[in-house]
């Protein structure tokens, strides 16, 4: 039974990645699904006016003279999201002071994309659909932020939703259609976290409209917070998704990446944002198996040695205190990917302030999965730069486990107060006065992410062929338990490590940079 | 904080996606709550100084978890080195209930019975909607030798005091006179990747 489970997985996670997916070999495949018997003609009309009514409302209100003093002067930001976040780490009046300033950079941002548009004889009403061609100066403009009335049409249009979304005309509406009234684990689980989404938005939950009063939660009845046409979206596009996509059905973090595409574009193009990026940006990362998680957190730990050995230096230790030899970094991920496995799988949403999670996007979108890791490595030098966590260093060296998680809470806390997102984007790019992680390539992460993913393989075949006791093959088979992080014992028995990996992972990288 | 090296101990949030674990957490932390929090990914740290009676204080490492089962394989790793693993479940849904041995079962399977073990049924102020009897959480606690097991509701804040004042209490060694957090096994002598397979 437990060799089964074992199969099954493996298989799913192959058959998934196709480009060409067909819905009939999907659907014949779902009987483990029950299905509601209700009225499927009637509800589709209701469903599908419902999705239509919700594509022409925007959720961003626009920057203008009149605008400008109305968010200031309210309880919520642009996107609806509270200023004041949880515990009070950016006070409404520390947001104030921020958007003042920001509100006129982004006046003038949409000033120079208007140029470019212009200049590249790009017609348009109110707001562009097709954007520049990629260049320097595109890539420039993206990097110093897309305005956010543009937003969802730009990053629509640099992730390639126009050639998937013309491959498959009409296929979402079917998807929705067949997925009405199902029920299984994947639409279980959604369904508790539809409200869990962004809790702090008023598109996503009711709350109270700008009074300084505290919500009756009596005044709420649960119901109504599911008949937000935005609740009724988002869960819309997961299911859809998690029947499109078996091979993940619906992990938590992506009701985060679903919500914020919801906020900038309609459901449609929701969905095929979701699976471009669980596709192409972030692969196997939300799979049942976090296969991605694993691996990527590999190159991001590859990447700490490499790029920040000071950083390593403190953080790639086990909780006994001992530094992570060479040969054993992917075998055993040090236990900082506990913080930071989470920053790939909500791609900083909830992380870090919305703003910044915005501008990380826009250059998410044109530029690749790169800039994950370009980021993921800003933000822990910002957190190794502050004088807080060099304290905290000096003192205790984090050699004891709860020395360590006193320094992960410092990293869970202080990107929350990254209110100015210009600051972490120059700090990522600038090489003088910044970090300069622009230099980390595409390719390079695309080799050490294949790199690190044969070396899974091998681990994993050596692992099951050389003696494991039957008791370990059934922990290990039982979802997986010991694969991830690699701190535990049975899998990790017998695998005699590839002493070379930073060696090659060295030769890799000096080939890159002295071409 | 004085020179006396203060006592940490390591609790762990375990149990089904939605049933509280976050809420519950927020609410020992901070006396506050709310409707909703956002999901959990992954694993948060937070931690507590608490002050007891006779002027003891005691450092907790709070570990909150995700829910969704993809997640349970991190589980191994965090249960370990850990005192305390408080398994919630919530009591308008009983299949948050019944997923209670699976979580107990992992928990022992890692830490033997070395840690203790504290069962919550949380949500207690949705008495309407209950789908779980105090009942059955007696007798799933007596059946595994839990010990201490209650119903709380973060909402009204019903318990959640009492549950971390029974915490403190059970703590290993909590009436002696430490200098020195030597109870606290964080340095074991197993290394992990030189043990052998069997």
């Amino acid at each position: 039974m437990s060799n089964m489970n074992l199969t099954v997985n493996h298989n799913r996670s192959e058959s998934g990645y196709s480009n060409n997916y067909s819905l009939l070999e999907m659907y014949g495949a779902s009987d483990e699904e029950d299905k509601e018997e209700i009225d499927d003609h009637h509800q589709f009309d209701n469903v599908m006016e419902e999705i239509r009514a919700n594509s022409l409302s925007s959720f961003v209100t626009p920057l203008n003279s009149q605008t400008i003093p109305k968010i200031l002067s309210s309880d919520y930001d642009r996107y609806g999201f509270k200023k004041a976040s949880l515990h009070q780490t950016i006070t409404r009046k520390e947001y104030n002071e921020w958007f003042t300033d920001y509100s006129e950079y982004s006046l003038e941002r949409m000033k120079k994309w208007k140029d470019l548009v212009n200049s590249s004889g790009i017609k348009y009403d109110d707001i562009p659909t097709r954007f520049p061609p990629k260049s320097d100066k595109t890539k420039k403009l993206i990097r110093r932020g897309i305005p956010s009335e543009w937003r969802g049409n730009a990053w629509f249009f640099y992730a390639g939703g126009y050639e998937r979304l013309n491959k498959h005309v009409g296929v979402y509406d079917k998807i929705v259609k067949d997925t009405i009234g199902v029920k299984n684990k994947d639409t279980e689980a959604i369904e508790r976290d539809l409200n869990r989404t962004f809790p702090d938005n008023i598109h996503f939950n009711n709350l109270p409209k700008d009074s300084k009063s505290v919500k009756d939660p009596k005044d709420i009845q649960d119901n109504d917070i599911n008949n937000k046409p935005m609740i009724k979206s988002l869960r819309r596009v997961l299911v859809a998704f998690s029947h499109y996509q078996p091979q993940i059905g619906y992990c938590q973090s992506l009701n985060f990446l679903a919500g914020l595409l919801l906020l900038f574009m309609n459901e449609e193009r929701a969905f095929w944002m979701l699976v471009i990026l669980t596709e192409r940006i972030l692969p196997k990362v939300h799979s049942r198996d976090l296969d991605g998680v694993h691996i990527d957190q590999g190159v991001l730990m590859l990447c700490f040695k490499e790029y920040i050995p000071q950083l390593w230096n403190i953080l790639g230790k086990n909780f006994e205190g001992e530094v992570i030899s060479e040969d054993k970094i992917l075998t055993k991920l040090p236990p900082v990917t506990l913080v930071t496995s989470s920053w790939f799988m909500s791609v900083f949403v909830g992380i870090i302030p919305i703003e910044a999670v915005l501008r990380i996007w826009d250059i998410l979108w044109y530029e690749g999965s790169k800039t994950l890791f370009r980021f993921s490595l800003t933000i822990c030098k910002y957190c190794l730069d502050n004088k807080t966590f060099k304290a905290k260093n000096d003192n205790d060296s984090g050699n004891t486990e709860f020395e360590q998680i006193e320094i992960f809470q410092f990293m869970q806390s202080y990107p929350k107060s990254l209110i100015d997102p210009n600051k972490i984007v120059d700090l990522c790019f600038k090489k003088i006065g910044g970090y300069g992680f622009g230099s980390i390539s595409q390719d390079e992460i695309n080799k050490c992410r294949i790199f690190v993913s044969k070396q899974r393989d091998k681990m994993k075949k050596k692992s099951l062929i050389t003696n494991i006791s039957e008791d370990e093959r059934k922990m290990l088979n039982n979802d997986e338990i010991h694969d991830i992080y690699g701190f535990n014992r049975s899998i990790m028995n017998g695998v005699k490590w590839n002493n070379n990996i930073s060696n090659k992972m060295k030769k890799r990288f000096s080939r890159k940079t002295s071409k | 904080m004085s020179d006396k090296v203060l006592k940490k101990y390591k609790i762990v949030f375990l149990g089904d996606q939605g049933v509280g674990k976050t809420s519950l957490i927020t609410r020992f932390m901070y006396d506050t709550f709310d409707d909703q929090y956002q999901a959990t990914i992954g694993i948060d740290f937070l931690s507590k100084t608490m002050y007891l009676e006779d002027n003891k204080t005691i450092r907790l490492q709070l570990w909150d978890t995700a829910g969704q089962e993809r997640f349970r394989s991190l589980i191994p790793s965090y249960i370990r080195d850990s005192n305390v693993a408080i398994i919630c479940y919530d009591i308008t849904s009983k299949k948050s209930f019944e997923n209670l041995e699976k979580w107990i079962n992992e928990v022992k399977l890692e830490r033997g019975e070395d840690v203790i073990i504290v069962i919550v049924g949380n949500k207690s102020d949705l008495n309407n909607k209950r789908q779980v009897k105090f009942e059955e959480l007696q007798e799933l606690s007596n059946k595994n030798k839990v010990e201490i097991y209650l119903e709380t509701s973060t909402k009204i804040n019903h318990n959640v005091k009492l549950l971390f004042k029974k915490i403190a209490k059970s703590l290993p060694d909590f009436k002696q006179d430490e200098v020195q957090p030597e109870t606290i096994d964080i340095n074991i002598d197993n290394k992990p990747q030189e043990s052998s397979c069997c």
